[in-house]
Parts: C-alpha cells; sequence; structure tokens
C-alpha cells in the first residue's frame, strides 16, 4: 500500500491539475487528467527513474450512448513495483483528436494507429499515421467500434495502396514474403530491404484476417462471452479464458473457491508445457535438425493427451468459467498427472542435453535475431522474448493470480536476447512447470470448484485483468453494460506487443535466418489481429 | 557394337530405375531415425507418376528459358551419369568425355537451373539462383581437383580407365592418403551438389532458407516432375561416382552375364549403404548457417588440395 501511496503523492505533487480516482483493482491508481497534459505526465512516468512505468495498456472506448464522449485509458505498470497507473481522460462533444504520446514512448505507436481505425479518433503527432487494422480496401469512414456501427454490417471493398517504407540506393532489393506462405503459417506480409543477405529494414503488415472480436464481445453477456475469450488465440485458450474471467469476477465481486484456483493454474501450466515443448520442436525442425523436432513433437503429444484424458479437449477448451472451472480432477488422477509428467521431464532432460551438446545447432541459435534490453524496454517486450533479453517480468510473481500466491515461481532469466536466449527460457520454464504441477498436487485444498454469480454489475463498471500465458501478459479490460451485457471488452494478447520488436532483433541478421528468428518469438497472428 | 549399345541402355535404365528409390531410401532412414513410419521407399516413384499426370502452370512472365530448362537439366546430368562407371567399370560412353566433361556437364544443368530461377522474377526464385551461384562456384573447383588428386594416381581423367584400374588393383599406392582425403572432399560437395542437409534442406517449406528449392518453387506438373527425376539422378550420379572411384571392387570389369550380375548387386547394395549413411547423417547435424557453407566448402578444397599435394610428396 506503501507504493501506492508513495506514487500517487509523487504524481499529485508534480500535476496538480490531476484528480484521483478509487483504485479500480487491488496495486493500481487511477487518474483523470486533461487530455492536453497527457503526453507530459506519461513522459514523466515513463521515465522518472523512481517509477519507470512501462505502457502496459492503452484503450479506448466508446460512451456516447451514455454521455457525449468518447474515453481514453492509459495503463502504466512501474518496474519496481509492478504498481499498475491508470490515466484517462475524455474526448467530449464533436472532439475527435488527442494528442499523441508516440513521440516519447514507442511502445504507444500501434495502439494508437489502432485507436485511429477502430474509432476514428486521431492522435496528433503521430509520426506513422498511416493505416494499421483496417486495409486499404475498407471504405472511408468505417469505425467499428464506433457504437452505431452495427456488428452485422458487411463492407464494400475500395481500391486503395498501403505505403511500404522504402530504402533505395544500388544493390538494395525488397523481398515480399506472404501473406500466403509455403507452408502452414497463418497469414502475415513481410517486407525485407536486403543488400545482398543481410536485413537492412523489416516491415510488418498484419492484420490479413479481422474477425471483429472485441466488436462480438458487445453483442454477448458477461457470463457467454467466456466461449469467445477461448478462442481469441487457439493455442492460448486457457491463458484467455483464465484472463477474462478474472475480470468478469472482479465485477460481480465473485470469490473463486481455492480448489478452483489451483485447478486454474494447473491448466494454465499445462498449456504453458505443452506449447513450449512445441516451441522447441519447431525451432530445431527450422534449422533442419529433425531428430530433436520428432522427439519434442512426441512429448508435445503426449500433453495433448494427458490434456485429453483430463478435460476431453486436447486444447483445454471449456474447462474454465465464470466463478471456477468445469471439471473437478480427483487426487488418484493429479498423481498420475505428476507421474506421467515425470516421465516426460526425463525425457526432455534428455532431449535438452542433445540440443544443447550439439555444436551445429548451437552455432545458428547463437547471436541469431538479438534483442537487446534497451529495445526491449523501449518496445515495452514481455513474456518470454522479454524474459529472454533481461526484462525480469513474470505477472505469476509480479501480480499473483489463481494459485500463484502459494505457489511462488522461479522466473528464468536470459540477458543475451538470441534465439538461444528463447530457447533457453523455454527449457527452464518447462522444468519450471511441472515443478509448480508438482507443488499443486501437494498443497490443493479440497472443497466446490466453483461459485454462482448472484449479482449484475452496474452499468458502466469496469475492470482490468492479468495472467501469465505462455506466450507472456494477457490483459482484459470488461466494462459492463446493460442487464448483465458487455460494454466494452478489449483484448491484449502479448502478440501485439511482440510484433514490432521483431522488426528490430531481424537487423543485420540474413534472410535465411528470419524463419528462425521468426519461430524464436512464435506470436500468434490471430491473437494480435482481433 | 551390338554389346555396347546393350550396355549403354542397360545403364541408362539403372539410373532412371534405380535414383528415386535412393531418394526414398534417405527419407525412410530419416523417418525411422525421427521415431516415424515414414512413407514408403517407393513414393518417389508414385509422385514422378502423379507430376507427369498433372497440368503444369506456367508464369505468363516466363520465357523459353523456363520451359527448356527442365529438359536440359535432365538431360544434362543423365549425360553426365553415363560416363561415370555404375556396374561395369568400361562404360559404353566412356569415349565420349572425362572428369573435365562430367563436372561441365553438371555446371550446365545448375546453370540453366540459375537462370530458371530468374526468369519467372520471383523473389524466391532470384534468392535461390543467387545461393545456388555461390555453391556451385565452390564446390567445382573442390571437385576437380578432388577427382585430379585421383587421377594422378592412376595417370588418366578418364573415369573408366581410373575405375578399372582401381578394380584390377593396378598401379595401386602403398599410402592410401590421397585417396582418403579426395574422399573427403567429394563426400562434402556431393552433400552440397545434391542440396542435403547440412547445405540446404530438401524437406523444408520455409522459403526464405532455401536454396535448391527456392528455384525450382514456380515448377509444377511435368516440368517439376522432371526436375526431381533429375535431382535423384544427381544423387545417383554423385553416389556412383564415390563408391566406384574409392571402392569399385565387385563390379564387372568384363562383360560377362555372370561378371556383370555381381556387378549389378554390388552397386545396388554400395549405393544404398552410402544413401543411408547421408540419411543418419542428416539428423545429427542442424543445418548451417548460409555463410557458413563457404567454410565447409573451403574446408572440402584444402582437403582436395591436400590430396593432390600428397600425392607428390608420396612419389618423390
Amino acid at each position: 500500500m506503501s507504493e501506492a501511496i508513495f506514487c500517487d503523492d509523487l504524481l499529485t505533487a508534480a500535476f496538480p491539475g490531476i484528480l484521483k480516482h478509487d483504485p479500480i483493482c487491488a496495486k493500481s491508481s487511477h487518474f483523470t487528467v486533461p487530455k492536453d497534459r497527457l503526453p507530459a505526465i506519461s513522459h514523466y512516468i515513463h521515465t522518472q527513474p523512481s517509477l519507470r512505468g512501462r505502457l502496459t495498456l492503452l484503450w479506448a472506448c466508446d460512451d456516447r450512448p451514455v454521455r457525449d464522449s468518447y474515453g481514453l485509458y492509459y495503463l502504466f505498470t512501474l518496474e519496481a513495483s509492478h504498481h499498475w497507473v491508470v490515466l484517462s481522460t475524455e474526448l467530449a462533444g464533436h472532439d475527435r483528436l488527442f494528442p499523441s504520446i508516440t513521440p516519447h514512448i514507442h511502445a504507444a505507436q500501434w495502439y494508437e494507429r489502432e485507436i485511429r481505425d477502430m474509432f476514428g479518433l486521431i492522435p496528433q503527432g503521430h509520426p506513422d499515421l498511416r493505416r494499421l487494422v483496417r486495409h486499404e480496401h475498407w471504405p472511408k469512414g468505417t469505425h467499428p467500434l464506433q457504437k452505431d456501427f452495427s456488428w452485422n454490417n458487411v463492407l464494400e471493398r475500395q481500391q486503395g495502396e498501403y505505403r511500404f517504407h522504402h530504402i533505395e540506393g544500388e544493390g538494395v532489393f525488397e523481398v515480399p514474403v506472404g501473406p500466403i506462405h509455403a507452408g502452414i503459417i497463418e497469414s502475415g506480409h513481410f517486407r525485407f530491404s536486403v543488400a545482398g543477405e543481410p536485413i537492412m529494414q523489416l516491415e510488418l503488415r498484419h492484420f490479413w484476417k479481422h474477425r471483429g472480436v472485441e466488436k462480438l464481445f458487445e453483442q454477448l453477456t458477461l457470463t457467454d462471452a467466456v466461449l469467445l475469450a477461448e478462442r481469441v488465440s487457439g493455442d492460448t485458450t486457457v491463458g484467455h479464458a483464465l484472463a477474462y474471467c478474472q475480470a468478469v469476477e472482479a465485477l460481480l465481486h465473485l470469490e473463486v473457491p481455492r480448489r478452483a484456483n489451483y485447478l486454474r493454474s494447473l491448466f494454465l501450466e499445462l498449456e504453458r508445457l505443452y506449447n513450449h515443448l512445441g516451441d522447441i520442436g519447431a525451432m530445431c525442425n527450422d534449422t533442419a535438425y529433425a531428430l530433436a523436432h520428432a522427439h519434442c513433437g512426441r512429448l508435445k503429444e503426449r500433453i495433448m493427451q494427458l490434456n485429453d484424458r483430463l478435460t476431453g479437449s486436447r486444447f483445454l477448451r471449456g474447462v474454465i468459467e465464470v466463478g471456477g472451472v468445469t471439471q473437478d480432477i480427483e487426487s488418484r488422477r493429479l498423481v498420475e498427472i505428476v507421474e506421467e509428467l515425470s516421465h516426460i521431464q526425463s525425457d526432455f532432460s534428455e532431449v535438452g542435453a542433445i540440443i544443447f551438446a550439439n555444436a551445429s545447432l548451437t552455432d545458428r541459435l547463437e547471436t541469431t535475431g538479438v534483442l537487446n534490453e534497451r529495445t526491449a524496454w523501449d518496445h515495452a517486450v514481455i513474456g518470454i522474448v522479454g524474459r529472454a533479453s533481461g526484462r525480469d517480468c513474470d505477472l505469476r510473481r509480479d501480480r499473483p493470480f489463481a494459485a500463484y500466491d502459494e505457489l511462488p515461481v522461479n522466473v528464468a532469466l536470459y540477458r543475451y536476447g538470441d534465439a538461444r536466449a528463447r530457447l533457453r527460457v523455454r527449457g527452464d520454464e518447462i522444468h519450471e512447470s511441472i515443478r509448480l504441477i508438482r507443488e499443486v498436487r501437494d498443497k490443493i485444498p479440497n472443497g466446490p470448484i466453483a461459485s454462482q454469480p448472484r449479482s449484475l454489475p452496474k452499468p458502466g463498471a469496469w475492470t482490468l485483468a492479468a495472467v501469465e500465458g505462455w506466450r507472456g501478459e494477457i490483459l482484459y479490460m470488461v466494462m459492463a453494460g446493460e442487464d448483465g451485457r458487455i460494454h466494452r471488452c478489449k483484448v491484449r494478447d502479448p502478440s501485439f506487443v511482440n510484433w514490432p520488436a521483431i522488426q528490430w532483433a531481424v537487423l543485420g541478421n540474413i534472410i535465411p535466418d528470419f524463419p528462425l528468428i521468426n519461430k524464436s518469438f512464435n506470436l500468434s497472428y490471430a491473437g494480435n489481429d482481433l | 557394337m551390338f554389346d555396347t549399345i546393350l550396355l549403354l541402355v542397360a545403364q541408362t535404365t539403372v539410373l532412371l530405375a534405380f535414383s528415386p528409390f535412393l531418394v526414398g531410401l534417405i527419407r525412410k532412414v530419416k523417418a525411422r531415425l525421427q521415431l516415424r513410419r515414414g512413407a514408403s521407399v517407393l513414393q518417389p516413384y508414385a509422385d514422378l507418376a502423379k507430376l507427369f499426370h498433372k497440368q503444369p502452370v506456367i508464369s505468363t512472365t516466363t520465357s523459353w528459358i523456363f520451359t527448356a530448362t527442365p529438359y536440359i537439366v535432365f538431360a544434362s546430368i543423365l549425360t553426365a551419369g553415363l560416363l561415370v562407371p555404375t556396374f561395369i567399370s568400361q562404360t559404353p560412353m566412356n569415349f565420349a568425355g572425362n572428369i573435365i566433361a562430367l563436372v561441365y556437364l553438371l555446371a550446365l544443368g545448375t546453370f540453366f537451373l540459375m537462370l530458371a530461377g530468374l526468369d519467372a522474377g520471383s523473389a524466391f526464385g532470384g534468392m535461390g539462383s543467387s545461393r545456388e551461384a555461390i555453391v556451385a562456384s565452390l564446390t567445382e573447383p573442390a571437385m576437380m581437383l578432388a577427382i585430379f588428386a585421383i587421377a594422378l594416381t592412376n595417370g588418366s581423367t578418364n573415369l573408366s580407365t581410373i575405375v578399372h584400374k582401381t578394380a584390377l588393383l593396378e598401379g595401386i599406392v602403398t599410402d592410401p592418403s590421397p585417396h582418403l582425403m579426395a574422399l573427403a572432399a567429394l563426400f562434402i560437395v556431393a552433400l552440397a551438389e545434391t542440396g542435403r542437409v547440412p547445405v540446404d534442406n530438401p524437406a523444408t517449406h520455409l522459403e526464405l532458407t532455401m536454396i535448391h528449392e527456392a528455384m525450382v518453387l514456380e515448377y509444377s506438373g511435368r516440368y517439376l516432375a522432371l526436375l526431381e527425376w533429375a535431382a535423384g539422378l544427381k544423387l545417383a550420379v554423385f553416389l556412383s561416382l564415390i563408391v566406384n572411384v574409392f571402392a569399385p571392387w565387385g563390379i564387372a570389369t568384363a562383360v560377362t552375364p555372370t561378371a556383370i550380375g555381381i556387378g549389378l548387386l554390388v552397386y545396388v547394395v554400395k549405393t544404398a549403404a552410402l544413401a543411408v549413411f547421408i540419411g543418419v547423417i542428416e539428423c545429427m547435424f542442424a543445418k548451417l548457417r548460409l555463410f557458413r557453407v563457404t567454410d565447409l566448402l573451403g574446408v572440402a578444397f584444402i582437403l582436395a588440395l591436400l590430396g593432390l599435394l600428397f600425392f607428390y610428396i608420396l612419389r618423390s
């Protein structure tokens, strides 16, 4: 609590005009600020040595049905205390302009472009106002998250051209890759400028399959929308469902039973396990080291089959619900899980030893795709990628949720920021996840696995929830509407934050190493393109 | 005369019929080592049959080079294959050219393949061609020197003569070190020229990492079938070259039915064993970083050069 007071005092002393609100959740502060002071205040929070706020989320909300204004919200996580600071401001009446903070805070770049596309609010002073989410074939003036835009609107197509950044000079070529690839890869476009093989510039062009997820949330009730959250990114079913449910439970003031919290941690770790195993195998496959790929594929399959036996779903769908979990796991089954995982762990240790002893593989991974700590901080990079670049952040330890307040996590941290460091973070986390599951078996209490929601939240009430999914920090902002419906739901997969960073990690590397670098990040296209 | 024609037909048939098997065998070995069952070793035959029945799609931006290349590549590699002894030491075509002809017949195919990669104007074709140019320009001298080291010990640049003499243990040297160096060099060259790990990955789907596959990315139907078959032939040519130049024993040295029968059997067993070895190597190593390929081929060149020097040192 002292942290909160310290940070609040610092801000109110530096900026007397700002208005303090009740915190939206534990370990957070909330201020309303005049819109023209936003850049100065965010810059202060970002750079003040005792605060060092990392821009964590930036979202807008169309409140016009109620009070003729748009709301803008800026979430910062303070570096040392992991305390949340929310700044909010209003654009009243016909005001569609807000000052951009991107010139000071690089991480805001995609958020502000996204807000411009989805709401038609214009970030003044933004260095790059090209369209991000709505591609050029969307008609002018289409802003789907405005409340007067109907969710089942069918768009016409128009002509338009996206202007890539060009590097010109003798011997400089552009290599366009995607969005249609030779293998089974999701649709993303990568535009390389190369002189020979080394990459001079990479520009991403994503958002090819906009599904309107955030708009769809607004058509659903708070309890039903778990199913949608599960499908935001298929490989992060538990992570997204859990983050969403935590937000809704906070709105409903619902206490989740302790046993359910332990089971939630169990499912989250199982999801982390199968994805990390798959990733390590896939990275080896990209270097044509097929042996490790085969063994990791086998281990991943064993975990997915375990998931299937436990819950009836290989991807753990339908397991998390608002108020708890849908599946109980008997203690006998828990012992079986731990036994199975012990076998997998000893197999993985052997595979890991082979992988790290293989000189030809190490040569491919070391110094490939280095993302240094400074760039990682500037882009607010999180998750596995952040931890491989010396960014010591893991929500399971920093802002414990589910049962992690009773399950202390040892965070894997590496400083080199190359593909090998990202592989090592995954390897360490596999062992750590298995250890955590053993601890779940030892500590899990008996009791109910779900509690029933009793009341409906007040329209306009909103909250934030965060979960450390296997890729990194997943954030949900849920604002309640009338009759238990959703007024606004902001989904933030870690991929949205980490994608731009890849453009810096590849610089100076050669083109044939790009697939390996991309795989070592392994970001979601679907979770990024809502 | 009749014998010669018959042998010529026989050698052509053996090369054409046997090469897809070698490709299938390597794939099978890799699959088994990766705990997979893998497709049948006969799968490449089925693939070829399928591709020959499919309609090719050709980009409208291509020139005659694009459609002519598969035939040129196929013909040049097959001709090169006829210069290399397979089951009989005196190949019927041995009058037509020596090892220098062999190297340049292979280079002709590579050259046209690189042109075809550029022809369609796709980003990947150009990348593949430029990478193939690096690899080809480095394998060529290493391959020449390696074969020269052998040629010197046998006093001839004609492959049939080299193989025939070695098979009959004529003029064999007491110290095998030039042979061993040349063997190592030629093996590395074979991996690079046939696009295997650690130089190229024939199984990849990642366009950006491809070398050989990037050049043929635009091909389909019968053109692709010809190119795939030619790639298999090239593998067979290199494997034949290695097994028969360095360990020709068992090859038919006279034109008698028994000798040819034994020669054929020994040839199949030896090349298949070498293919299995390549399959095992592919499972043991990751692919090299593109710019490390030059180091590997540099090693091949130095080995071949040392083989050559050793010959002179040992003689004097």
